[in-house]
Protein backbone atom coordinates (compact mmCIF):
# COMPACT_ATOMS: atom_id res chain seq x y z
CA UNK A 1 0.00 0.00 0.00
CA UNK A 2 2.17 2.27 0.71
CA UNK A 3 4.18 2.08 -3.07
CA UNK A 4 0.84 3.26 -4.39
CA UNK A 5 1.02 5.79 -1.58
CA UNK A 6 4.59 7.17 -2.41
CA UNK A 7 3.76 6.73 -6.16
CA UNK A 8 0.65 8.91 -6.43
CA UNK A 9 2.27 11.74 -4.53
CA UNK A 10 5.89 11.56 -6.48
CA UNK A 11 3.30 11.37 -9.67
CA UNK A 12 1.58 14.72 -8.00
CA UNK A 13 4.57 16.37 -7.14
CA UNK A 14 6.35 15.61 -10.89
CA UNK A 15 3.21 16.99 -12.35
CA UNK A 16 2.82 20.20 -10.29
CA UNK A 17 6.43 21.03 -11.29
CA UNK A 18 5.43 21.18 -15.30
CA UNK A 19 2.41 22.76 -14.46
CA UNK A 20 3.53 25.64 -12.30
CA UNK A 21 7.20 25.72 -11.43
CA UNK A 22 6.66 28.44 -9.14
CA UNK A 23 4.31 26.88 -6.53
CA UNK A 24 7.65 25.67 -4.35
CA UNK A 25 8.01 25.43 -0.70
CA UNK A 26 11.32 25.48 1.54
CA UNK A 27 11.43 22.64 3.57
CA UNK A 28 14.38 21.34 5.78
CA UNK A 29 17.13 23.74 4.02
CA UNK A 30 15.53 22.45 0.49
CA UNK A 31 13.41 24.29 -1.90
CA UNK A 32 10.88 21.77 -3.06
CA UNK A 33 7.56 21.37 -5.25
CA UNK A 34 4.56 22.72 -3.30
CA UNK A 35 3.16 19.46 -1.99
CA UNK A 36 3.89 17.46 0.92
CA UNK A 37 2.16 14.34 2.77
CA UNK A 38 1.63 15.35 6.06
CA UNK A 39 2.54 12.48 7.88
CA UNK A 40 6.08 12.38 6.62
CA UNK A 41 6.85 15.77 8.19
CA UNK A 42 6.98 17.08 11.57
CA UNK A 43 3.53 17.88 12.65
CA UNK A 44 2.98 22.23 12.09
CA UNK A 45 0.67 24.05 14.58
CA UNK A 46 -1.13 25.99 11.21
CA UNK A 47 -0.64 24.79 7.83
CA UNK A 48 1.55 26.19 5.81
CA UNK A 49 0.02 28.44 3.08
CA UNK A 50 -0.03 28.03 -1.20
CA UNK A 51 1.04 24.50 -1.38
CA UNK A 52 -0.69 21.22 -1.54
CA UNK A 53 -0.99 19.04 1.73
CA UNK A 54 -1.68 14.88 0.99
CA UNK A 55 -3.50 13.63 4.23
CA UNK A 56 -3.91 9.72 3.61
CA UNK A 57 -7.69 9.22 5.73
CA UNK A 58 -9.96 6.10 4.70
CA UNK A 59 -8.62 2.38 4.17
CA UNK A 60 -10.43 -0.33 2.06
CA UNK A 61 -9.54 -3.78 0.65
CA UNK A 62 -10.93 -6.07 -1.46
CA UNK A 63 -9.19 -9.36 -1.01
CA UNK A 64 -12.03 -11.21 -3.79
CA UNK A 65 -9.70 -10.84 -6.60
CA UNK A 66 -7.06 -12.23 -8.38
CA UNK A 67 -4.88 -9.24 -7.05
CA UNK A 68 -6.35 -7.88 -3.76
CA UNK A 69 -7.41 -4.07 -4.74
CA UNK A 70 -6.84 -1.25 -2.06
CA UNK A 71 -8.82 1.39 -2.04
CA UNK A 72 -7.03 4.91 -0.14
CA UNK A 73 -8.72 8.08 0.60
CA UNK A 74 -6.61 10.78 0.50
CA UNK A 75 -7.43 13.92 1.18
CA UNK A 76 -5.58 17.32 -0.45
CA UNK A 77 -6.25 20.49 1.47
CA UNK A 78 -4.63 23.93 0.59
CA UNK A 79 -5.06 27.36 1.72
CA UNK A 80 -4.13 30.77 0.88
CA UNK A 81 -4.01 34.19 2.33
CA UNK A 82 -3.59 35.99 -0.84
CA UNK A 83 -0.37 37.74 -1.96
CA UNK A 84 1.07 40.73 -0.08
CA UNK A 85 1.29 42.94 -3.12
CA UNK A 86 -2.03 42.61 -3.35
CA UNK A 87 -3.14 43.41 0.60
CA UNK A 88 -4.85 39.62 0.07
CA UNK A 89 -7.11 40.53 -1.99
CA UNK A 90 -6.49 38.49 -4.71
CA UNK A 91 -7.59 35.73 -2.49
CA UNK A 92 -9.94 33.97 -4.07
CA UNK A 93 -8.59 34.36 -7.18
CA UNK A 94 -5.11 32.23 -5.51
CA UNK A 95 -7.48 29.83 -4.11
CA UNK A 96 -9.30 29.52 -7.78
CA UNK A 97 -5.77 28.93 -9.32
CA UNK A 98 -4.86 26.05 -7.02
CA UNK A 99 -8.35 24.33 -7.54
CA UNK A 100 -7.14 24.19 -11.17
CA UNK A 101 -3.41 23.40 -10.70
CA UNK A 102 -5.15 20.51 -8.88
CA UNK A 103 -7.68 19.05 -11.46
CA UNK A 104 -4.55 19.81 -13.57
CA UNK A 105 -2.41 17.64 -11.44
CA UNK A 106 -4.76 14.58 -11.20
CA UNK A 107 -4.92 14.25 -14.93
CA UNK A 108 -4.13 11.22 -16.08
CA UNK A 109 -6.34 10.00 -13.65
CA UNK A 110 -3.21 6.78 -13.29
CA UNK A 111 0.63 6.31 -12.67
CA UNK A 112 2.60 3.75 -12.89
CA UNK A 113 3.58 1.73 -9.35
CA UNK A 114 6.72 2.50 -8.28
CA UNK A 115 9.06 1.37 -5.37
CA UNK A 116 10.35 4.25 -3.89
CA UNK A 117 12.51 2.17 -1.07
CA UNK A 118 14.64 1.00 -3.70
CA UNK A 119 17.73 3.30 -5.46
CA UNK A 120 16.79 4.14 -8.19
CA UNK A 121 12.69 3.83 -7.71
CA UNK A 122 12.00 0.38 -9.37
CA UNK A 123 9.20 0.13 -11.82
CA UNK A 124 6.44 -2.21 -10.45
CA UNK A 125 3.51 -4.23 -13.07
CA UNK A 126 0.78 -2.24 -12.21
CA UNK A 127 -0.86 1.29 -12.54
CA UNK A 128 -1.99 3.22 -9.73
CA UNK A 129 -4.89 5.00 -9.85
CA UNK A 130 -7.89 7.40 -9.00
CA UNK A 131 -11.45 8.81 -9.56
CA UNK A 132 -12.65 12.50 -10.03
CA UNK A 133 -11.72 14.37 -6.91
CA UNK A 134 -14.47 15.52 -5.03
CA UNK A 135 -14.38 19.08 -3.47
CA UNK A 136 -15.39 20.43 -0.58
CA UNK A 137 -16.68 24.07 0.10
CA UNK A 138 -14.31 26.97 0.78
CA UNK A 139 -13.91 27.87 4.48
CA UNK A 140 -13.24 31.03 5.62
CA UNK A 141 -11.29 32.01 8.42
CA UNK A 142 -10.05 35.82 8.94
CA UNK A 143 -8.00 36.40 6.10
CA UNK A 144 -7.40 32.70 4.58
CA UNK A 145 -8.99 30.42 2.78
CA UNK A 146 -9.03 26.92 2.67
CA UNK A 147 -10.23 24.06 0.82
CA UNK A 148 -10.27 20.35 0.75
CA UNK A 149 -10.46 17.48 -2.03
CA UNK A 150 -10.87 13.87 -1.96
CA UNK A 151 -9.86 11.51 -3.81
CA UNK A 152 -10.15 7.66 -3.89
CA UNK A 153 -6.63 6.21 -4.75
CA UNK A 154 -6.81 2.47 -6.25
CA UNK A 155 -4.27 -0.17 -6.53
CA UNK A 156 -3.54 -3.37 -6.57
CA UNK A 157 -1.38 -5.39 -4.01
CA UNK A 158 1.50 -7.43 -6.33
CA UNK A 159 3.71 -10.24 -5.02
CA UNK A 160 5.92 -9.11 -2.13
CA UNK A 161 4.31 -6.31 -0.96
CA UNK B 1 -12.85 -41.60 24.19
CA UNK B 2 -15.83 -38.79 23.88
CA UNK B 3 -15.35 -35.84 22.38
CA UNK B 4 -17.92 -32.98 23.05
CA UNK B 5 -20.00 -31.34 20.18
CA UNK B 6 -21.93 -28.49 18.92
CA UNK B 7 -25.71 -27.68 17.36
CA UNK B 8 -24.24 -25.95 14.12
CA UNK B 9 -26.73 -23.23 12.81
CA UNK B 10 -27.24 -22.85 9.01
CA UNK B 11 -23.66 -22.06 7.21
CA UNK B 12 -22.69 -18.29 7.16
CA UNK B 13 -20.21 -17.31 4.00
CA UNK B 14 -18.96 -14.69 2.46
CA UNK B 15 -18.27 -15.34 -1.08
CA UNK B 16 -18.24 -18.58 -3.86
CA UNK B 17 -15.55 -19.62 -5.18
CA UNK B 18 -15.85 -21.35 -9.26
CA UNK B 19 -13.72 -24.25 -10.73
CA UNK B 20 -13.87 -25.25 -14.16
CA UNK B 21 -13.02 -28.67 -15.91
CA UNK B 22 -13.83 -29.53 -19.94
CA UNK B 23 -15.95 -31.40 -21.09
CA UNK B 24 -15.14 -34.37 -23.79
CA UNK B 25 -17.59 -32.75 -26.26
CA UNK B 26 -17.18 -35.40 -28.61
CA UNK B 27 -18.35 -38.40 -25.86
CA UNK B 28 -20.20 -35.89 -23.77
CA UNK B 29 -17.92 -36.96 -21.03
CA UNK B 30 -18.08 -34.64 -17.90
CA UNK B 31 -15.16 -34.41 -15.84
CA UNK B 32 -16.20 -35.98 -12.19
CA UNK B 33 -15.98 -34.04 -8.61
CA UNK B 34 -16.26 -36.54 -5.88
CA UNK B 35 -16.97 -34.98 -2.44
CA UNK B 36 -16.30 -37.33 -0.55
CA UNK B 37 -12.68 -38.22 -1.61
CA UNK B 38 -12.03 -34.38 -2.96
CA UNK B 39 -13.82 -32.52 -0.82
CA UNK B 40 -11.47 -30.66 1.84
CA UNK B 41 -8.76 -29.78 -1.29
CA UNK B 42 -7.15 -26.55 -1.01
CA UNK B 43 -9.39 -24.34 -2.55
CA UNK B 44 -6.20 -22.46 -3.57
CA UNK B 45 -4.87 -25.79 -5.35
CA UNK B 46 -8.09 -27.44 -6.91
CA UNK B 47 -7.21 -31.60 -7.88
CA UNK B 48 -6.55 -31.41 -11.72
CA UNK B 49 -7.95 -31.64 -13.99
CA UNK B 50 -10.02 -28.82 -11.91
CA UNK B 51 -8.54 -24.58 -13.17
CA UNK B 52 -9.30 -22.35 -10.59
CA UNK B 53 -11.55 -19.49 -11.86
CA UNK B 54 -11.53 -17.01 -8.29
CA UNK B 55 -14.19 -15.76 -6.83
CA UNK B 56 -17.28 -15.00 -8.27
CA UNK B 57 -20.16 -12.60 -7.38
CA UNK B 58 -24.15 -12.53 -7.52
CA UNK B 59 -24.28 -16.30 -7.92
CA UNK B 60 -27.69 -17.65 -8.33
CA UNK B 61 -29.13 -21.05 -8.99
CA UNK B 62 -32.71 -21.07 -10.61
CA UNK B 63 -34.38 -24.15 -11.17
CA UNK B 64 -36.75 -24.83 -13.74
CA UNK B 65 -37.77 -28.41 -14.05
CA UNK B 66 -41.84 -28.22 -13.69
CA UNK B 67 -43.91 -31.02 -12.00
CA UNK B 68 -47.00 -31.98 -12.80
CA UNK B 69 -49.65 -33.90 -10.58
CA UNK B 70 -51.66 -36.97 -11.25
CA UNK B 71 -54.65 -36.65 -10.55
CA UNK B 72 -57.16 -39.35 -9.45
CA UNK B 73 -60.88 -39.33 -7.74
CA UNK B 74 -63.71 -37.03 -8.04
CA UNK B 75 -63.31 -34.43 -7.11
CA UNK B 76 -59.67 -35.13 -8.27
CA UNK B 77 -56.93 -35.01 -5.82
CA UNK B 78 -52.99 -35.06 -6.15
CA UNK B 79 -52.28 -38.50 -6.62
CA UNK B 80 -48.97 -38.31 -7.19
CA UNK B 81 -46.29 -35.79 -8.83
CA UNK B 82 -44.29 -36.21 -11.92
CA UNK B 83 -41.33 -34.61 -13.57
CA UNK B 84 -42.33 -33.14 -16.70
CA UNK B 85 -39.28 -31.42 -17.79
CA UNK B 86 -35.68 -30.86 -15.99
CA UNK B 87 -33.92 -27.91 -16.53
CA UNK B 88 -31.55 -25.53 -14.40
CA UNK B 89 -30.22 -22.55 -14.63
CA UNK B 90 -27.07 -20.65 -12.90
CA UNK B 91 -25.86 -17.05 -12.86
CA UNK B 92 -23.40 -14.88 -11.88
CA UNK B 93 -20.16 -12.48 -12.64
CA UNK B 94 -17.09 -13.45 -12.63
CA UNK B 95 -14.32 -11.12 -10.97
CA UNK B 96 -11.80 -11.25 -13.52
CA UNK B 97 -10.75 -11.15 -17.47
CA UNK B 98 -9.29 -14.69 -18.39
CA UNK B 99 -9.17 -16.39 -21.63
CA UNK B 100 -11.24 -18.78 -19.58
CA UNK B 101 -13.58 -16.61 -17.84
CA UNK B 102 -14.11 -14.90 -21.35
CA UNK B 103 -14.98 -17.97 -23.29
CA UNK B 104 -17.08 -19.33 -20.26
CA UNK B 105 -19.28 -16.30 -20.53
CA UNK B 106 -19.26 -15.57 -23.70
CA UNK B 107 -22.15 -17.80 -25.76
CA UNK B 108 -20.15 -18.63 -28.86
CA UNK B 109 -16.69 -19.20 -29.99
CA UNK B 110 -14.17 -17.34 -28.35
CA UNK B 111 -10.62 -16.46 -30.11
CA UNK B 112 -7.36 -16.08 -29.47
CA UNK B 113 -6.03 -12.87 -31.80
CA UNK B 114 -3.22 -13.98 -33.38
CA UNK B 115 -0.56 -12.01 -33.70
CA UNK B 116 -0.64 -10.50 -37.20
CA UNK B 117 1.99 -11.42 -40.27
CA UNK B 118 3.27 -8.43 -41.78
CA UNK B 119 1.33 -6.92 -44.89
CA UNK B 120 -1.33 -8.90 -43.84
CA UNK B 121 -4.89 -8.01 -44.77
CA UNK B 122 -7.16 -6.55 -41.68
CA UNK B 123 -9.88 -8.96 -40.54
CA UNK B 124 -12.25 -8.49 -37.68
CA UNK B 125 -11.46 -11.44 -35.31
CA UNK B 126 -7.50 -11.18 -36.70
CA UNK B 127 -5.51 -11.14 -39.71
CA UNK B 128 -3.13 -14.02 -41.10
CA UNK B 129 -1.02 -14.74 -38.11
CA UNK B 130 2.93 -15.20 -38.24
CA UNK B 131 3.70 -18.47 -38.80
CA UNK B 132 3.82 -21.17 -35.80
CA UNK B 133 6.91 -22.46 -34.64
CA UNK B 134 7.58 -26.28 -33.70
CA UNK B 135 8.02 -26.89 -30.58
CA UNK B 136 11.61 -28.89 -29.59
CA UNK B 137 11.70 -32.39 -27.67
CA UNK B 138 12.34 -31.46 -24.01
CA UNK B 139 9.15 -29.28 -23.59
CA UNK B 140 6.81 -29.76 -20.55
CA UNK B 141 3.63 -27.78 -19.61
CA UNK B 142 5.64 -24.89 -18.55
CA UNK B 143 8.70 -24.92 -20.65
CA UNK B 144 8.41 -24.93 -24.47
CA UNK B 145 11.91 -25.96 -26.05
CA UNK B 146 12.36 -23.63 -28.56
CA UNK B 147 14.88 -23.45 -31.68
CA UNK B 148 17.34 -19.99 -30.79
CA UNK B 149 15.91 -18.49 -33.39
CA UNK B 150 12.30 -19.11 -32.93
CA UNK B 151 12.67 -18.49 -29.01
CA UNK B 152 14.16 -15.26 -29.90
CA UNK B 153 10.85 -14.04 -31.99
CA UNK B 154 9.04 -14.05 -28.31
CA UNK B 155 9.80 -12.07 -25.44
CA UNK B 156 8.98 -12.05 -21.74
CA UNK B 157 5.27 -10.81 -21.68
CA UNK B 158 4.25 -12.71 -24.75
CA UNK B 159 1.23 -14.24 -24.76
CA UNK B 160 1.16 -18.07 -27.03
CA UNK B 161 -1.33 -20.52 -28.11
CA UNK B 162 0.00 -24.14 -28.51
CA UNK B 163 -2.49 -26.55 -30.54
CA UNK B 164 -2.06 -28.43 -33.79
CA UNK B 165 -2.34 -27.27 -36.99
CA UNK B 166 -5.64 -27.47 -39.09
CA UNK B 167 -5.84 -29.80 -41.51
CA UNK B 168 -9.38 -29.77 -42.43
CA UNK B 169 -10.77 -32.33 -39.99
CA UNK B 170 -14.64 -31.37 -38.65
CA UNK B 171 -16.43 -31.89 -35.55
CA UNK B 172 -14.97 -30.25 -31.93
CA UNK B 173 -11.64 -29.03 -32.37
CA UNK B 174 -9.26 -27.80 -29.56
CA UNK B 175 -7.55 -29.70 -26.84
CA UNK B 176 -7.95 -30.23 -23.61
CA UNK B 177 -11.28 -28.07 -24.31
CA UNK B 178 -13.13 -27.86 -27.54
CA UNK B 179 -12.89 -24.60 -28.63
CA UNK B 180 -14.93 -24.90 -31.77
CA UNK B 181 -17.07 -26.90 -33.50
CA UNK B 182 -16.46 -26.95 -37.28
CA UNK B 183 -19.17 -27.98 -39.79
CA UNK B 184 -17.33 -27.74 -42.91
CA UNK B 185 -13.64 -27.67 -43.68
CA UNK B 186 -11.76 -24.40 -43.17
CA UNK B 187 -8.87 -23.19 -44.83
CA UNK B 188 -7.10 -21.46 -41.77
CA UNK B 189 -4.13 -23.52 -40.67
CA UNK B 190 -4.10 -21.85 -37.81
CA UNK B 191 -7.90 -22.22 -37.33
CA UNK B 192 -7.76 -24.25 -34.19
CA UNK B 193 -5.00 -22.13 -32.56
CA UNK B 194 -7.21 -19.55 -32.77
CA UNK B 195 -9.74 -21.13 -31.10
CA UNK B 196 -7.61 -22.95 -28.35
CA UNK B 197 -7.74 -22.81 -24.74
CA UNK B 198 -3.99 -23.82 -24.09
CA UNK B 199 -2.93 -20.46 -23.57
CA UNK B 200 -0.20 -18.89 -21.43
CA UNK B 201 2.54 -15.66 -20.47
CA UNK B 202 5.66 -16.19 -21.16
CA UNK B 203 8.00 -14.76 -17.96
CA UNK B 204 11.56 -15.91 -18.97
CA UNK B 205 12.90 -16.34 -22.46
CA UNK B 206 16.32 -17.54 -23.37
CA UNK B 207 18.07 -19.71 -26.17
CA UNK B 208 16.41 -23.28 -25.61
CA UNK B 209 13.05 -21.97 -25.11
CA UNK B 210 10.62 -19.83 -23.14
CA UNK B 211 9.10 -20.49 -19.53
CA UNK B 212 5.25 -19.64 -18.95
CA UNK B 213 4.33 -18.02 -15.57
CA UNK B 214 1.96 -21.00 -15.14
CA UNK B 215 1.65 -24.29 -16.78
CA UNK B 216 -0.69 -24.74 -20.20
CA UNK B 217 -4.15 -26.42 -19.29
CA UNK B 218 -3.46 -28.86 -21.83
CA UNK B 219 -0.15 -30.11 -19.94
CA UNK B 220 2.47 -31.40 -22.08
CA UNK B 221 2.94 -30.50 -25.31
CA UNK B 222 1.54 -32.51 -27.70
CA UNK B 223 3.91 -33.88 -30.48
CA UNK B 224 2.17 -31.94 -33.55
CA UNK B 225 1.58 -29.09 -31.79
CA UNK B 226 2.97 -26.01 -32.58
CA UNK B 227 3.27 -22.31 -30.77
CA UNK B 228 2.25 -19.11 -32.07
CA UNK B 229 1.87 -15.39 -30.32
CA UNK B 230 -1.25 -13.77 -29.42
CA UNK B 231 -1.93 -10.18 -29.14
CA UNK B 232 -5.36 -10.71 -26.68
CA UNK B 233 -8.66 -12.20 -27.53
CA UNK B 234 -12.05 -11.44 -29.52
CA UNK B 235 -15.42 -13.26 -29.39
CA UNK B 236 -18.95 -12.75 -31.65
CA UNK B 237 -22.52 -11.86 -30.52
CA UNK B 238 -23.82 -14.66 -32.66
CA UNK B 239 -22.28 -18.41 -34.41
CA UNK B 240 -23.81 -21.74 -33.34
CA UNK B 241 -21.20 -22.76 -31.12
CA UNK B 242 -22.15 -23.25 -26.96
CA UNK B 243 -19.45 -23.47 -24.34
CA UNK B 244 -19.53 -26.58 -22.11
CA UNK B 245 -17.94 -27.10 -19.19
CA UNK B 246 -17.87 -29.24 -16.08
CA UNK B 247 -18.45 -26.47 -13.21
CA UNK B 248 -18.01 -26.70 -9.37
CA UNK B 249 -18.99 -23.98 -7.00
CA UNK B 250 -17.53 -23.69 -3.41
CA UNK B 251 -18.97 -21.88 -0.71
CA UNK B 252 -17.12 -22.42 2.60
CA UNK B 253 -18.84 -20.81 6.25
CA UNK B 254 -17.00 -19.67 8.83
CA UNK B 255 -16.99 -22.77 11.14
CA UNK B 256 -15.41 -25.06 7.99
CA UNK B 257 -18.15 -26.38 6.71
CA UNK B 258 -18.49 -26.48 2.92
CA UNK B 259 -21.09 -26.64 0.24
CA UNK B 260 -20.46 -27.91 -3.56
CA UNK B 261 -22.86 -27.44 -6.24
CA UNK B 262 -21.22 -29.56 -8.92
CA UNK B 263 -22.61 -28.96 -12.64
CA UNK B 264 -21.49 -31.83 -15.14
CA UNK B 265 -22.48 -30.28 -17.64
CA UNK B 266 -22.97 -26.66 -18.00
CA UNK B 267 -23.53 -24.33 -21.02
CA UNK B 268 -23.73 -20.94 -21.98
CA UNK B 269 -27.08 -19.98 -22.68
CA UNK B 270 -26.61 -16.15 -23.61
CA UNK B 271 -24.64 -13.66 -25.34
CA UNK B 272 -21.69 -11.72 -24.13
CA UNK B 273 -22.19 -9.36 -21.78
CA UNK B 274 -20.99 -6.99 -19.09
CA UNK B 275 -21.89 -5.45 -16.01
CA UNK B 276 -20.29 -1.78 -14.57
CA UNK B 277 -19.98 -1.86 -10.79
CA UNK B 278 -18.94 1.45 -9.35
CA UNK B 279 -15.83 0.74 -7.14
CA UNK B 280 -16.91 3.34 -5.05
CA UNK B 281 -21.15 3.22 -4.07
CA UNK B 282 -20.81 6.71 -3.10
CA UNK B 283 -19.27 8.29 -5.95
CA UNK B 284 -21.23 6.30 -8.79
CA UNK B 285 -19.69 8.40 -11.58
CA UNK B 286 -16.04 7.48 -10.94
CA UNK B 287 -14.04 3.95 -11.65
CA UNK B 288 -16.35 1.25 -12.65
CA UNK B 289 -15.30 -2.65 -12.11
CA UNK B 290 -16.67 -3.87 -15.38
CA UNK B 291 -17.39 -7.50 -14.87
CA UNK B 292 -18.46 -10.44 -17.30
CA UNK B 293 -22.49 -11.64 -16.93
CA UNK B 294 -22.35 -15.36 -17.40
CA UNK B 295 -25.75 -17.03 -17.64
CA UNK B 296 -25.60 -20.91 -17.71
CA UNK B 297 -28.12 -23.74 -18.30
CA UNK B 298 -27.12 -27.15 -16.66
CA UNK B 299 -27.24 -30.08 -19.04
CA UNK B 300 -28.54 -33.75 -17.89
CA UNK B 301 -26.15 -36.59 -17.17
CA UNK B 302 -26.98 -39.72 -15.95
CA UNK B 303 -25.86 -41.32 -12.73
CA UNK B 304 -24.76 -44.50 -13.03
CA UNK B 305 -25.75 -45.34 -9.56
CA UNK B 306 -29.29 -45.29 -9.98
CA UNK B 307 -29.66 -44.19 -13.63
CA UNK B 308 -31.70 -41.10 -12.72
CA UNK B 309 -31.08 -38.15 -15.30
CA UNK B 310 -29.50 -35.21 -12.88
CA UNK B 311 -28.55 -31.75 -13.89
CA UNK B 312 -26.82 -30.76 -10.19
CA UNK B 313 -25.19 -32.90 -7.34
CA UNK B 314 -25.13 -30.17 -3.83
CA UNK B 315 -23.23 -31.80 -1.52
CA UNK B 316 -22.67 -30.35 2.18
CA UNK B 317 -19.38 -31.30 4.63
CA UNK B 318 -20.05 -30.46 7.67
CA UNK B 319 -17.78 -28.67 10.14
CA UNK B 320 -16.11 -30.81 12.75
CA UNK B 321 -17.76 -32.00 15.17
CA UNK B 322 -21.19 -29.88 14.64
CA UNK B 323 -24.49 -32.13 14.99
CA UNK B 324 -25.97 -33.47 12.21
Amino acid sequence: MQNAKDSFYMALRARLATINPERTILLRGTVRPGILVEEAEAPFNQPPTDIFILRWLGLGVDMDLGSAMVAEECEIAYQTCGTQSYGGLDRGRALSEMDEELVAMLKPFHTPKLNYTATPPAAMLTQVFWDEPAFGPIAIQRDRLSRSAKVMVYSYQEQGE
Amino acid sequence: MAANWFSAPAPVARRVRAYFAPVNRAAQTPVLFDPAEQGRFNLEAPPAPWIDLGWIRGFKRTPKSKTSPVLAGIPAGTLEQVRETLEAQVSFQFLSWTKLTMALATGSQHMNLMAPASGSSAAADGAQAVPAVTPQSGSSAIFIALAATDAASFAPGSIVALDVDYTGQTGFVGAPVAGAYVRQALTDADYIRRVTFNVGLVSQVNSTGITLAEPLPGGIPAADAKLQAVTGFVDREGGSFYQEWSALFVMEGSQGERIFFYYPRLQTMTGAEEEAVPLDEKHEAGHSRVLLKGQFLALPVTDPLDGEHVLCYRSFLPASMALV
